[in-house]
């Protein structure tokens, strides 16, 4: 399929040493960037879904007595349960909350004294759009300490830094693209000026630019090609060791580095893209450097 | 005709080449023969005066229009200009394949002229290991390969034999007789004398046509 006939001696020019390995760390960094930015996307989606069609009720702990605060919580569920597009409104225990204050107060009991809020979890119906202004008002106007908490501010922090992932992701791989592509320019022209001699005979001979720089484009991709599988190779090794690494940590809230099959096929096209960009810049050289022979 | 605008090299210079002529370039050295084959081969536009090759003004010609002229033009050059990195047979197959002939028709065509240059035996060997008769021989299969319409040699048979300067004067004169132009540019007078063909003196300033027209 990629049998081509080379009347010029390009693998001969040295290009041949350094243009791979310069190609194989750039797409090892773009590997790399690809991959991170896919996995934070995939953990703000899962938080973003595990947020969505969910609203807290927290009714702030008071001096009250403990009846007063059984009477609030009977007050918050009654109105939430009669509340349209509210699926369930459960009360979170006070065994799971303290597991959620773990991290801080460490393992064992809550002491009774401590006052901690009561909580419940409302899963809503789907595609409900609830005016959570509006029940949060009547929740605090019903019930003393009531606070209603939509998720909305770390929603929309969540969807920002995934954003401003995928951006410097962009940036990056863009980056690499741009040192990729001067190199191949910069191999371009050394070949160009390596060869002159036979790039004059070839064109007293009757060859078109195109024929000379289909030469050059065909070398270009080739060693694009090895640089790219080399660099995919090296990062896919890796985000292996990452994904193990950060397997090894549970329950944290590092993003994980699972490689899925769709993020392979993005990572796999990077050495081609690399081929692709090399081939083109490749032929942009040349045909420019040819325009000034007769 | 010259290299930068206060040197010229050629001048005065008036003549037309009937299509299948057959004819010599020749004159001292310095005289600007090489000169005047560039232009015939398209390798330089003239900076003044009309060049009309196959009917067309090469001063008005697009570039890119050029590659198909020049893949009408055989090309002896003096040096070779062979490519030492391709075998001989690479070297003559560079015409065709630049012309988009198809590989498998290559390999015959290649390997029966070079056997007609006597290179039979030296189809694989890279230039630099072969005789300068031996070069001059794949430069001149090279040139004749594609069946040009026109064939501009220079000295092409100053570094060979007797035997195979005759054998490649006989090569130009059956090209010519299928319809081929000739021009060669020599300063060998025993190699003129042998053919009635018209030639071209270029000498210092001056230039005219003897010979059978």
């Amino acid at each position: 399929m990629f049998r081509q006939h080379f009347d010029l001696p390009l693998g001969e020019d040295g290009s041949d040493r350094f243009v791979p390995w310069i190609i194989a760390v750039m797409v090892y960094l773009a590997t790399l960037s690809v991959a991170a930015g896919m996995a934070v996307n995939r953990s703000v989606d899962k938080w973003n879904i595990g947020l969505e069609g969910t609203i807290t009720v927290e009714i702030v702990a008071s001096n009250a007595p403990v009846e007063d605060a059984g009477k609030r919580m009977d007050r918050a569920l009654s109105i939430l349960r009669k509340t349209e597009g509210v699926r369930s409104a459960t009360p979170i225990s006070r065994d799971e909350i303290s597991k959620l204050l773990e991290p801080w107060l460490g393992q064992g009991d809550v002491p009774l004294t401590l006052p901690i809020p009561q909580l419940i979890d409302v899963r809503l119906e789907a595609g409900t759009k609830l005016d959570f202004d509006a029940l949060g008002t009547l929740l605090e106007n019903a019930v003393p300490g009531a606070r209603l908490d939509d998720h909305q501010y770390w929603t929309e922090r969540l969807t920002g830094f995934g954003r401003s992932v995928q951006i410097t992701s962009a940036f990056i791989v863009m980056l690499v693209a741009l040192a990729g592509a001067g190199t191949v320019v910069f191999a371009t022209r050394a070949g160009l000026e390596i060869h002159r001699e036979v790039i004059e005979l070839m064109h007293l001979v009757g060859s078109r630019d195109s024929y000379i720089a289909g030469q050059f484009q065909a070398h270009a991709m080739s060693l694009s090609l090895r640089g790219g599988v080399v660099g995919l190779g090296l990062g896919a090794a890796t985000l292996g060791v990452l994904s193990g690494i950060t397997a090894s940590i549970k329950g944290s809230f590092l993003p994980t580095v699972t490689i899925t099959a769709e993020a392979w096929a993005v990572l796999a096209a990077l050495p081609l893209l690399a081929g692709l960009i090399a081939t083109m810049t490749a032929r942009v050289t040349v045909a420019r450097a040819l325009q000034e022979m007769p | 005709m010259g290299y930068s605008a206060d040197e010229e090299v050629l001048r005065g210079i008036n003549f037309h080449l009937k299509p299948g002529s057959f004819q010599f370039l020749t004159g001292p050295s310095g005289t600007g023969k090489t000169s005047l084959l560039r232009l015939m081969y398209l390798a330089h536009r003239a900076s003044g005066g009309v060049v009309r090759i196959f009917n067309q003004d090469i001063a008005r010609t697009r570039r890119a229009a050029l590659p198909g002229l020049r893949q009408r033009i055989g090309v002896v050059f003096q040096d070779f200009r062979l490519l030492d990195h391709l075998s001989a047979r690479d070297n003559v197959a560079l015409t065709l394949r630049i012309g988009r002939v198809r590989e498998d028709a290559i390999g015959e065509r290649v390997t029966e002229l070079l056997d007609w240059v006597g290179l039979r035996d030296h189809l694989d060997a890279k230039p630099p290991t072969l005789s300068d008769g031996e070069k001059q021989r794949v430069a001149i299969a090279r040139a004749v390969i594609g069946r040009p319409n026109l064939l501009v040699a220079d000295e092409p048979t100053g570094s060979v034999d007797e035997y195979q300067g005759v054998r490649i004067m006989r090569l130009f004169k059956e090209l010519n007789r299928i319809g081929t132009t000739v021009v060669i540019a020599t300063h060998d007078r025993r190699l003129i004398s042998q053919f009635n063909y018209p030639v071209m003196e270029l000498g210092h300033g001056t230039f005219g046509i003897t010979g059978n027209k």
